[in-house]
């Protein structure tokens, strides 16, 4: 049976209640509770009842966007600043590229895949292609999450895979959303799949089984954090 | 028939000649005439000479004073970023507590940003129209203008931790295009399209739609209407189904559906408001004119019992589309008083 805290952690993401969710990650931690089963089963439940609700005809951005509000908030008592954020499920590299200047479905796609245990590395927006392929060197990601809200970024996003496949990066796959994108197909756009939400994205994501991953068993006990108010 | 009786007659539920058609071609009209969209979207006299051209070459039944979705936004302080081939963005929001009680002032249409140029543009295509083609203006609806203000993440959490400031704003929102959309129509505008797609079920809730959106935007038609508005045109894009029950009481006529919406739902949800849509945007830039041509027909057949219908995109053709694709979907219009 769930903890008691636990389930308000995962309640108060849910409500989009940063403060409360802050409180009870905090609680959690001053019992002992590790931080991975306040990932795992506060932070990750939370979002998998979140992925739950917003099928396409009832999904909201509002409510999506409180939630991840509220789990950033857990995430930054559960972590310090300064201090790496572990993904235990592996790093996806997430932006717009250049000409798309607009990134809300790229913060949203960052807080959902944070919720559900990834490292999210944000290239911002109307991003280069070339300093996308850069970040992807540095980072080795599982893959590369691109946003679009506008057509025209598409022959840009038609370059992706042909550019990390002959940089020898051509294991990364490319995940292609946001209005714009989600019209087209993923044959279309040359990109390993098209998702119609960030959850969707989440899905592909977890029907890999990819090399590299981090096990979950390697996220930090409390007593391992640097620490933190909350952790002191 | 002329273009605006065919459309009117479809507002009506009365039997027009054919299909109105009404490709929503901004930018486009640019990319056709060889007109950089930079200049398009500041110069009035441009943009009515790009649109103009485009109803010589399809023959469609509106043309559009329409620029980008900046336009009040930058009438009203926020800094815009043009750039030589793509829409304007907007570089700098306005600050929350600048919005939050109308500390900033309320554009005025004559002189405020590109209004006068949106304007300038009505004023030319209506004296070369005249009433025989719709002659369309655009205001932002008032949840999609907030968010231009201050930016839509500000706004959705503004909704949500200072639901009083979120009022204000959208009730600054509602004078804005009441204030603007009364100069389009008195510029030469037939109607004024209400564009709101911030209040999609995508971004917010369908209860947030009806308690905070419909009342406002209501008001703004009536507005609009009592000053001679030919029609009250709503377009807001996405799977828009669960809020469709709320448009009559927002006082809509026409209700523009995307692609996400099947037709059956749409005639579902209004059964007696004229629709318009909702051929997929994308279609016109990465199929061919057959494959438009197909959708298009299909659709005229799908209201050729019911009327009240337009022919259109489910939202904006994209600037680079093919103009064969946009020639393919009036052209089924055209013919569609055979089928």
């Amino acid at each position: 049976m769930q903890d008691p805290a636990t389930s308000k952690l995962a309640d108060s993401i849910l409500d989009g209640d940063s403060e409360q969710a802050a409180a009870a990650a905090r609680e959690l931690l001053a019992r002992g509770t590790p931080v991975r089963d306040i990932v795992t089963l506060g932070v990750e439940g939370a979002m998998s009842a979140l992925d739950g609700k917003c099928t396409l005809e009832r999904f909201n951005l509002l409510e999506i966007m409180l939630a991840g509000r509220a789990v950033m908030q857990v995430m930054h008592v559960l972590f310090p600043p300064g201090a790496p954020m572990p993904g235990n499920r592996g790093t996806v590299v997430v932006g717009t590229l250049e000409g798309d200047v607009h990134d809300l479905g790229k913060s949203v796609l960052k807080m959902v895949l944070t919720g559900k245990g990834y490292r999210v590395v944000d290239c911002g927006r109307s991003c280069p292609l070339d300093v996308l392929a850069a970040r992807v060197r540095e980072e080795r990601p599982i893959a590369v999450g691109i946003s679009g809200l506008v057509t025209s970024v598409i022959p840009n996003v038609q370059k992706v895979r042909p550019l990390l496949r002959c940089q020898g990066m051509g294991d990364v796959k490319v995940v292609a959303g946001g209005a714009a994108l989600k019209q087209s197909s993923a044959e279309k756009l040359d990109v390993d799949f098209l998702a119609q939400s960030a959850f969707d994205c989440v899905h592909y994501l977890e029907s890999l089984v990819l090399p590299g991953t981090v096990l979950r068993t390697e996220l930090p006990a409390a007593d391992e954090l640097p620490a933190t108010e909350a952790n002191p | 028939m002329t273009s605006l009786e065919r459309v009117c007659a479809a507002v009506r539920f009365q039997k027009p000649d054919r299909t109105p058609v009404i490709p929503q071609i901004f930018g486009h009209t640019a990319k056709l005439s060889g007109v950089p969209l930079i200049d398009y979207v500041r110069n009035g006299e441009a943009l009515a000479e790009c649109q103009l051209r485009a109803l010589r070459r399809y023959g469609q039944d509106a043309v559009f004073a329409v620029m980008d979705a900046n336009v009040e936004a930058e009438a009203a302080g926020a800094l815009i970023s043009y750039r030589a081939d793509a829409y304007p963005v907007i570089e700098a929001c306005l600050e929350h507590d600048r919005a939050f009680g109308r500390a900033f002032p309320l554009p005025n249409p004559d002189v405020s940003g590109r209004m006068p140029q949106v304007l300038k543009a009505l004023r030319i295509m209506r004296g070369q129209v005249r009433d025989e083609v719709l002659v369309v203006g655009l205001v932002l609806g008032p949840f999609t203008l907030a968010s231009q203000l201050v930016g839509i993440e500000k706004a959705l959490f503004t909704a949500a931790d200072e639901p009083e400031v979120l009022v204000a704003m959208l009730d600054t929102a509602v004078d804005i295009a009441i204030s603007y959309g009364r100069a389009q129509l008195a510029a030469g505008a037939h109607l004024v399209l209400v564009f709101d797609p911030a209040a999609s079920p995508a971004v917010v809730p369908p209860t947030f739609f009806r308690e905070m959106e419909v009342p406002r935007l209501r008001k703004i038609f009536d507005s609009l209407a009592s000053v001679g508005s030919a029609a009250n045109w709503l377009h807001i894009a996405g799977p828009v189904r669960s809020i469709l029950q709320y448009y009559p009481a927002a006082g809509a006529q026409i209700a523009n559906f995307d692609y996400e919406v099947p037709a059956v739902d749409a005639r579902g949800g209004l059964p007696s408001t004229c629709l318009d849509g909702n051929v997929r945007s994308l279609a016109f830039v990465d199929s061919i004119p057959a494959e438009i041509e197909t959708a298009a027909r299909t659709l005229c057949a799908e209201f050729k019992d019911r009327g009240g219908f337009i022919l259109s995109s489910g939202c904006e053709i994209p600037p680079e589309s093919s103009p064969d694709n946009v020639a393919a979907l009036v052209a089924a219009a055209r013919s569609s008083e055979r089928t």
